[in-house]
């Protein structure tokens, strides 16, 4: 198929552009089935990312959980010198202790909500809080300090810095806002140096969740991870990579949360599809007559494939740029919501290989329509 | 004159077992270059068969069909293609014009099927367009022209591709009588002056006048052949 412009191209775009109403609906139907897909997919990215966040962006190569832990936000209480054991361990160069506990926190209207209390080691900052927009992270080392996202601000009744909270019956104070550490669970993270931590949850001095592991520069994380198991058989070790796809497995796979989610994003690309193909094919349907004519002057095969082909590349290329700028939108609008969408640009090519090839399958249906087309029925 | 197609005891069947219909029952006919024939005859008689048989569009069910000496019945539908795109424009009754394209697009196609180049391509169109004196409306739509002006389209897309024979079928039916001999003139002009061959399909007593040869077919046999008493002047 030339690629230089011709009657052909002509041909393909006019067929879809002339009838201007025609046009509008096979695009609409294009660009509804681009959106939904982008959409769908975006909430379940969203919703994949938000869990495991805290994983990925916490500068560990290996997690100590406890037994049978399964995600992130269900953890499981460890004694502190299971750290001081590991620290001993050939390729170790740092263990350091952190928190994820549920409390309840009072709002100043009286209200009640659900936080996740993230307790790190304030010296060596691993675990903390990134993307502070507003406040100083020095700030943690105050006694009862707590730093939250801004996003959450309303939920919590919480309007500035200095301000005072209550948390499981004891108090806290807001000394900085991040931008963007979203919660999947609606329980909005307040980050605090350990201590605070332990302090705000109840927790026992020689208690924690998780230990957060340098390996050596030269160390092989997985060989290291190994040699823990060896020594620590009643504990969990998992590289970052596989405590982040853990957490978002069973969120994803054995929560209704999670697996409802799979299913609208499996529903939203299935319905695409097939809306997509089924307008693109009856566009083409609806030129049959002339195909026909084509046909009947002697125009070979290749001649109907490649209009038919360039026509659903046209509105691969219409449909999905209107489609995923309206995406685009609506992710722009949904970043201060509840729910986090997220459209990278990963995704957005991925959505565009999967409208051209709908598109490219709908002609390729088409394609064995229009060849089993009778040169004769022009005649009737 | 040499014969362009040989129909020779050409048999159509159209379906199988008892519902099987006989279209042409052992025809021959022979088509040459430079004349104006036409197919006559009642509805359902075989005509717009014959005239599918002759122009490459339908293979007999038996018989033998040549095309400029080479024998083409039972070839593949891609094979029959390229000799209609070699050898005949179409006309067709109903003027099967693509809506979206132009005058000038809707020529322009027969010679891009060919693979000329665009720029040689939108000469040969205006001057198909020019010869049919619709130079004019190069740049409408077909929603933009008359009945007339439609066909006259038609035609210049049918000859654009300088074919040996032009195949027309019923191309006056949909139009009024002065449209329809200026039509008629046309094709007399282009098979006289050009030496192509110009077989029409028609029901219209109006424009007999213009053929050398008239086939009357009816019930699937060719029931008289005649040179026109008064063929038409060049």
């Amino acid at each position: 198929m030339s690629l230089s412009p011709g009657l052909r191209d002509l041909l393909a775009w006019r067929n879809l552009a002339h009838d201007k109403v025609r046009f509008f609906v096979t695009l609409i139907g294009i660009v509804f089935s681009v959106t939904l897909m982008a959409v769908q997919t975006g909430l379940l990215t969203g919703f994949v990312t938000t869990i495991s966040k805290i994983v990925d962006k916490t500068d560990a190569d290996l997690w100590l959980v406890g037994r049978g832990v399964r995600s992130i936000d269900l953890p499981a209480n460890i004694p502190e010198r299971r750290r001081f054991q590991v620290l001993g361990v050939d390729g170790v160069a740092a263990a350091d202790p952190f928190m994820h506990v549920f409390a309840q926190m009072k709002r100043p209207d009286g209200g009640a909500e659900s936080v996740a209390v993230v307790g790190f080691d304030l010296a060596t900052g691993r675990g903390g809080p990134w993307a502070l927009a507003e406040g100083d992270i020095a700030d943690l080392a105050l006694p009862d300090a707590v730093v939250m996202d801004r996003l959450y601000k309303k939920k919590l009744g919480v309007e500035r810095i200095g301000q005072t909270i209550e948390v499981n019956g004891r108090r806290a104070r807001v000394v900085g806002f991040t931008d963007g550490i979203r919660t999947f669970t609606q329980s909005p993270h307040l980050f605090a140096d350990i201590k605070t931590a332990r302090y705000l949850t109840g927790y026992a001095e020689d208690r924690l969740n998780y230990v957060l592991i340098e390996t050596a520069r030269d160390a092989d994380p997985q060989a290291v991870a190994a040699r823990i198991r060896a020594l620590l058989p009643d504990i969990d070790v998992y590289t970052k990579a596989e405590f982040s796809t853990r957490s978002s497995m069973y969120w994803l796979v054995t929560t209704g949360a999670g697996f409802s989610l799979v299913i609208a994003s499996a529903l939203g690309l299935i319905v695409g599809m097939v809306v997509t193909a089924q307008t693109l094919y009856a566009t083409t349907m609806d030129r049959l007559p002339e195909y026909a004519t084509l046909r009947a002057m002697g125009a070979p095969g290749s001649y109907l494939y490649g209009v038919i082909l360039r026509q659903a590349a046209i509105a691969a290329v219409f449909g999905f740029g209107a489609g995923i700028s309206i995406a685009a939108f609506i992710v722009h609008g949904a970043r201060d919501g509840s729910a986090a969408i997220l459209l990278p640009w990963q995704l957005a090519v991925g959505l565009g290989l999967a409208t051209f090839a709908m598109c490219a399958a709908a002609a390729v249906i088409s394609i064995r329509r229009v060849m089993a087309i009778d040169p004769v029925s022009v005649f009737k | 004159m040499t014969a362009l197609v040989e129909v020779a005891q050409a048999r159509v069947v159209y379906g199988t077992g008892e519902a099987s219909v006989e279209a042409l029952k052992g025809v021959s006919l022979e088509v040459r270059k430079g004349e104006i024939l036409m197919l006559m005859g009642p509805s359902g008689s075989g005509k717009t068969t014959l005239l599918q048989v002759a122009g490459a569009l339908l293979s007999p069910t038996a018989g033998t069909v040549r095309l400029a000496g080479e024998r083409i019945d039972g070839l593949t539908q891609e094979d029959l293609g390229r000799r209609r795109l070699r050898h005949f424009g179409f006309v067709f009754q109903h003027y099967n014009l693509f809506p979206a394209l132009t005058a000038a697009e809707n020529v322009a196609i027969a010679l891009d099927l060919k693979g000329v180049p665009a720029a040689r391509r939108r000469a040969a169109a205006h001057e198909a367009l020019d010869r049919v004196g619709l130079g004019d409306r190069a740049a409408h739509f077909p929603s933009q022209l008359s009945g007339g002006q439609k066909q006259r389209v038609a035609i210049a897309r049918a000859l654009a591709g300088e074919p040996d024979a032009i195949l027309a079928d019923e191309p006056t039916a949909a139009l009024d009588s002065a449209s329809g001999k200026r039509v008629v003139d046309l094709l007399h002009d282009l098979a006289k002056a050009q030496g192509r061959a110009v077989v029409l399909v028609t029901h219209d007593p109006r424009i007999v006048e213009a053929a050398d040869r008239i086939v009357h077919i009816e019930d699937g046999r060719i029931r008289e052949a005649a040179e026109h008493p008064l063929p038409a002047e060049a």
